[in-house]
């Protein structure tokens, strides 16, 4: 027979044990927040003064949160582009982004009470005489962060807009002409633009919102606990005093401490609904078949680039004197050694610098070009090699000049040689389109990680882009096979008539 | 006529022909042989400017090649010298991509500057008189070996030279094809045509060459008429090359 224990000291036990739980727990718990850093000045940012350190008014507002919540903070950088897919993934707990609280998201996670209210500024140069506000921006190209408040707004009033990966590449497109206004919030206007002497702000800050913090649907323990926390800093000033050091404080600010203490259905939150992702599905084919066409376009320039530039460099590198050997060998190396990423890149920031100023599409086309020239070339120097020396001698023993010997006797054997890695090649530079999201070219992949992170369709978007792909890329095979077969078949029907003859 | 006057050549610091000389008659045929390396396809190829010679004189038909013209000259000189001499390579290196008719139509075209269906009419004669007028539109893979080699004859022919070297030109061939081959190249010096053809085989020469040079080492060691050469050879090297059994 079991022993009885005394309740008073059963329940002593037992909180006990909670306790021990308790503390464990405070002592360890975490509040792991993700947000993008890159170019996410003034939300969270590296310190440009010491950059392995982060710096931010949300990073000092999380650190109050935290603190508040008894937890200690994780920073996990990521990518504001699939923020919200990465708290899905649980990478982090939440996210304190200069999140919008947008009718798409909330499908998708759950929002904290807003910790700010933002406006949006339109930007515009200098020189600027014809945009005044949005709607002078019909019929011009206007650039913002993908997947925001902003582009919703502008989708919404079918406005054609760009989405940038940073507030940075937006802004220097601005000024170098690229685009013809930038629309974003105004913690990154005066950031970014503000000081800029060859821009300036287009009318005044325009239809507010807020920022919340997003967590995971089902954490609602979570969110009581980061709506609490946020009551507190708003309370005993602790997000006054942040705001002002970043001199991000004014009246609306003001006005939603004020809420604190006014009646919960006195005071709605502020414009919660600005931003309705307008996603329809007829549109949404409409902007991938658009996209696709960019890629095409990509693809065929880049490779018609690739294919002639690469007979001069095969050239240059076999048989040329010897500096313009070492010159062709640098250029296959560079171009092979280095990230067609980074070349792209170069070509759309760099160059400028030099006064040479493109489109964005056209710096991809030229870029892959230039990149797949150096594959090219490799290919037909084997090519050209795998030519046995013989087929010179006959041609030059018929008078051929080294000239005519290359284009009627040499060239058209190479070619066949050359034709399946060229094929190869084409269709990975099919792909290597999508690093044009680098310099914010609306190609295929980049359409469907914006539209997927924007709407959360991953699935369904991802079948209608791999039925683009494909419907590309298939024609190609089945062209490619046809070509060698042709081949192939010439020399089956000879072999056929020596049989018969035979 | 053909005349080689002390031709010396050199590669990679090998001396491969030593001052050889020899002379052949317009439409007669010169057989050369010896034992490899003995600089037979060497010397070929300085007759018909594959390779630059590094002593000596040629002279064919009026173009004359010097080891002492300058870079551009020699090579202007090879240019003319490839007008009047043609040349049947022991690998034929027939062009794959194109017919036999397109083999053959190829430098009339391209380089003689021909019109298209001259230069086929003409083609088309050749492949007959090689015994391949049906031939026409094949393609050099689905050929046999002799076949292939008469193609590679008549597209040496198509640019009407006055001599045509040869190297080796039976060792494609099955024992039955060689005389064919040996009448076929008889009718060329009937129509006016000089030959060097280079060979291991004495009995092919035997009853196609009016004059044998045999050749070792580099050098001509003796240089005369096929009988003469075959039956009464006056040098030690030369008897002893032919009782080897070549």
């Amino acid at each position: 027979m079991p022993r009885k224990v005394s309740p008073l000291i059963r329940l002593a036990g037992v909180l006990l044990c909670e306790l021990c739980l308790l503390t464990a727990a405070h002592a360890q718990a975490e509040l792991r927040w993700g947000a993008d850093p890159s170019g996410g000045a003034p939300y969270v940012y590296a310190d440009p003064a010491q950059p392995d350190r982060y710096i931010g008014y949300e990073y000092e507002m999380v650190a109050a949160l935290a603190a508040a919540m008894g937890r200690r903070p994780v920073f996990v950088p990521t990518d504001w582009e699939t923020v919200v897919s990465s708290l899905q993934r649980g990478e982090f707990d939440v996210i304190v982004n200069g999140l919008e609280p947008t009718a798409d998201r909330a499908r998708q996670i759950l929002f904290s009470k807003p910790y700010y209210v933002f406006q949006l500024q339109l930007t515009v140069r200098r020189d600027e005489t014809r945009i005044n506000s949005l709607a002078d921006c019909r019929a011009r190209t206007v650039g913002t962060l993908g997947n925001t408040a902003a582009s919703r707004l502008l989708a919404k009033e079918q406005i054609p807009f760009r989405g940038y990966a940073d507030p940075v590449g937006a802004y220097r497109d601005l000024e170098l002409k690229r685009i013809d206004a930038v629309l974003m919030d105004v913690p990154m206007e005066m950031f970014y633009a503000r000081r800029n002497p060859r821009l300036k702000a287009a009318g005044e800050p325009f239809q507010p919102g807020t920022y919340v913090v997003g967590l995971r649907q089902g954490d609602d323990r979570l969110k009581a606990e980061v709506d609490a926390a946020i009551d507190q800093i708003m309370r005993d000033g602790t997000l006054e005093r942040i705001l002002r050091k970043w001199n991000l404080w004014d009246d609306r600010q003001a006005a939603l401490r004020a809420q604190l203490d006014a009646p919960p259905t006195a005071a709605p939150p502020p414009a919660f609904e600005l931003t309705n992702a307008t996603f329809n599905w007829p549109e949404a084919v409409a902007r991938l078949g658009h996209a696709a066409l960019i890629t095409v376009l990509l693809a065929f320039g880049a490779m018609a680039l690739a294919v002639v530039l690469g007979m001069p460099l095969a050239l240059g590198q076999s048989k040329g004197p010897g500096w313009l050997q070492s010159l062709c060998t640098i250029y296959v190396e560079f171009f092979r050694g280095t990230p067609v990423l980074v070349q792209l890149l170069f070509l759309y920031f760099g160059l400028p610098r030099l006064g040479v100023v493109m489109p964005g599409w056209l710096t991809a086309l030229i870029g892959l070009g230039l990149n797949y020239a150096a594959y090219e070339s490799q290919v037909y120097r084997a090519a050209l090699e795998a030519i046995p020396r013989g087929q010179w001698e006959a041609a030059y023993t018929l008078g051929m000049s080294p000239a005519l010997a290359f284009r009627r006797v040499i060239m058209p054997q190479a070619f066949r040689i050359a034709l399946p890695p060229m094929t190869n090649d084409f269709v990975s530079l099919f792909k290597d389109t999508s690093v044009a999201f680098a310099i914010s070219v609306w190609e295929l992949a980049t359409a469907y990680r914006e539209m997927a992170n924007a709407s959360g369709e991953f699935l369904l978007l991802g079948v209608i882009v791999s039925a683009f792909y494909l419907a590309m890329s298939l024609p190609m095979a089945h062209l490619a096979r046809r070509l060698e077969r042709r081949m192939q078949r010439r020399q089956v029907v000879e072999q056929a008539a020596v049989e018969v003859t035979a | 006529m053909i005349r080689v006057e002390q031709v010396k050549k050199t590669i990679g610091g090998n001396a491969i022909l030593h001052g050889i000389s020899f002379e052949v008659a317009a439409r007669t045929v010169l057989g050369i042989i010896g034992g490899s390396g003995s600089g037979k396809t060497t010397l070929l190829r300085c007759l018909n400017g594959l390779e630059r010679i590094d002593g000596g004189a040629i002279d064919c038909d009026g173009v004359r090649l010097e080891a002492t013209l300058d870079e551009a000259t020699y090579r202007r000189r090879v240019k003319e010298l490839r007008r009047k001499v043609g040349m049947v390579f022991q690998h034929l290196h027939l062009f794959p991509h194109l017919t036999a008719l397109g083999n053959i139509t190829e430098a009339p075209v391209h380089v003689a500057g021909r019109s298209r269906r001259e230069a086929e009419a003409h083609a088309q004669e050749l492949l007959a008189a090689v015994g391949l007028a049906r031939a026409a539109a094949r393609y050099p893979e689905s050929m046999s070996g002799g076949e292939q080699q008469r193609v590679a004859i008549a597209r040496a022919l198509a640019m009407r030279p006055n001599v045509l070297l040869f190297d080796e030109p039976t060792s494609a061939l099955d024992p039955r094809r060689v005389a064919e081959m040996r009448a076929l190249l008889r009718t060329f010096t009937a129509d006016g045509h000089t030959l060097v053809v280079v060979s291991h085989s004495i009995g092919f020469l035997a009853g196609l060459a009016d004059n044998l040079l045999y050749m070792e080492a580099g050098a001509a060691v003796e240089h005369g008429p096929t009988d003469q050469l075959l039956h009464a050879p006056q040098d030690a090297r030369t008897k002893e090359f032919l009782q080897q059994g070549h």
